[in-house]
């Protein structure tokens, strides 16, 4: 099959910028877009991907709660998330999923563009990264659910409301939070929210 | 028998000490009732001070909060779209035939209309911060306000005709409010931008009537309504969570902080009565002034 690409950003200038580069610098034209969870599950079931741009943040959820389910009905998909968000931490929980594509949109162009031709023209299931340190960082700890129970805390979501978005009982959610207080040393929100916007988490 | 001198009377000592005692008793009586008099006022100093440094520091957490949600939109709404418009513009520039025409007029319309978006945005943080302490030097003006609202309108008309909706201005045309003029703008502005990101086609209209004790404006759409939650989190001066629109796009959260803070300024005070799928109409009621 040839190269056949989704890109979920919930901007529309991004998902644009990158479709530029893949058509200009890679010469790659079958380009699609989706902006939501449920538009990026609606367009693989319509069309047959090769390859998916992932951002962390989508407009109705984050990617977090949809690659579980992406990767079992699509084992074949490759997976690649660009985000703003802190690689340190989000790349390091995506290997959890085995997902080893992870780039910064902070990066600079000529490196996005190479890391784009990597990611389509030579896959490998685990890239060799080049960035060998790591930093220490009080997210690192934090596995995928902590990090999407941690993103709803940080816009505003009480307990309930995130139980219901995700589905998750009451009381689990509550493990999970005080399960984030611990590991990133902090007691309460404002000081998590502080803390998060120190280390471009979201 | 030996006559004692009056004051050996037994008696006499008697009531002389007795006479010590209850002064002893009622002096210490005033000094107590005094004492719980004073610790009285102290304690409800105390309890004053004690309010209004609460309230501070709620002021302050939740300014703390606001700060810590504006540093997330700035990097993610502006700083992030900024890179890729200039990416965007560069390769234009550079591709040299390479970019199909259709791809040279999605990205050109892309462009257009993220940076539209982008001066929308900050200068809606810049009212924010403007108005954030309270501008004493302003002065309340008489606004004709079908006027304003189709200054409003004015810059919202492209937005509009795109998906179809109309604006319509139901104001009486000799209506005039005796208002700060900017901030009334600024508030119908994000109220008619909320209700055009919420809506896919149908009207928005502004109507306006005096009441007994003041003002009456109303905002009245055809979008997608709201749900009892999210009035509530609307409502609820604590937090800011930005929920989806039509277009699957986040709203930030800024428009009712916006429209909260300056109804503080302007004195006054609004209610939200909504239907999923029916429309939302938010009611602003201005009291009247008192003429000083």
């Amino acid at each position: 099959m040839h190269n056949r690409i989704l890109i979920a950003d919930d901007h529309s200038m991004i998902r644009k910028g990158i479709k530029l580069l893949l058509q200009t610098h890679l010469g790659i034209t079958e380009v699609y877009e989706a902006a939501t969870g449920s538009g990026v599950m609606q367009e693989l079931r319509e069309r047959e991907y090769s390859h998916i741009i992932l951002d962390i943040i989508l407009s109705d959820c984050t990617c977090l709660e949809i690659i579980p389910n992406i990767q079992q009905l699509y084992p074949e998909l490759k997976i690649m998330v660009f985000s703003m968000l802190n690689g340190a931490v989000y790349g390091e929980a995506l290997k959890q999923y085995k997902i080893y594509y992870y780039l910064e949109k902070t990066s600079k162009e000529e490196d996005t563009i190479s890391f784009l031709d990597e990611f389509i023209n030579h896959h490998k299931p685990v890239p060799n990264t080049s960035s060998g340190q790591t930093f220490i960082n009080p997210f690192n700890q934090l596995s995928p659910r902590e990090l999407e129970v941690l993103h709803y805390m940080l816009n505003g979501y009480g307990t309930k409301d995130i139980s219901s978005t995700l589905n998750l009982r009451m009381t689990t959610v509550s493990t999970l939070k005080n399960r984030i207080f611990d590991k990133t040393m902090t007691s309460n929100l404002k000081e998590l929210m502080q803390l998060a916007s120190l280390y471009n988490v979201n | 028998m030996l006559k004692m001198p009056w004051y050996q009377n037994t008696w006499f000592i008697i009531s002389l000490l007795l006479f010590a005692l209850g002064y002893v008793t009622i002096v210490l009586i005033i000094r107590a009732k005094r004492f719980i008099i004073r610790q009285n006022v102290l304690r409800a100093l105390v309890e004053r001070k004690t309010k209004e440094l609460m309230k501070k520091t709620e002021e302050l957490e939740k300014n703390d909060l606001i700060k810590t949600r504006l540093i997330s939109i700035i990097s993610h709404d502006i700083i992030t779209p900024l890179r890729f418009l200039h990416m965007a513009c560069k390769n234009l520039i550079e591709s040299n035939g390479s970019m199909s025409e259709a791809l040279k007029l999605e990205t050109m319309t892309e462009i257009a209309n993220t940076s539209r978006e982008l001066e929308m945005l900050s200068t809606n943080i810049m009212n924010w911060i403007k108005y954030q302490n309270e501008n004493r030097q302003l002065l309340r003006e008489e606004v004709r306000l079908p006027d304003m609202i189709q200054q409003v309108f004015g810059v919202l008309n492209g937005m509009a005709r795109q998906k179809n909706i109309v604006l319509s201005n139901g104001v009486p045309h000799d209506f005039t409010v005796r208002q700060y003029a900017e901030p009334l703008r600024i508030i119908l502005y994000n109220l008619v931008v909320n209700a055009l990101n919420f809506m896919e086609k149908g009207h928005i209209t502004i109507a306006a009537r005096n009441l007994r004790h003041g003002v009456l404006i109303e905002v009245k759409d055809e979008g997608f309504g709201m749900s009892k939650e999210q009035i509530n989190n609307i409502l609820d001066d604590q937090f800011i969570v930005s929920s989806t629109n039509a277009d699957g796009r986040k709203g930030n959260g800024l428009g009712y902080l916006i429209i909260k803070d300056l109804l503080r300024v302007t004195e006054g005070n609004f209610t939200i009565k909504s239907a999923r799928n029916k429309g939302t109409t938010i009611k602003l009621f201005f009291p009247n002034q008192l003429v000083a």
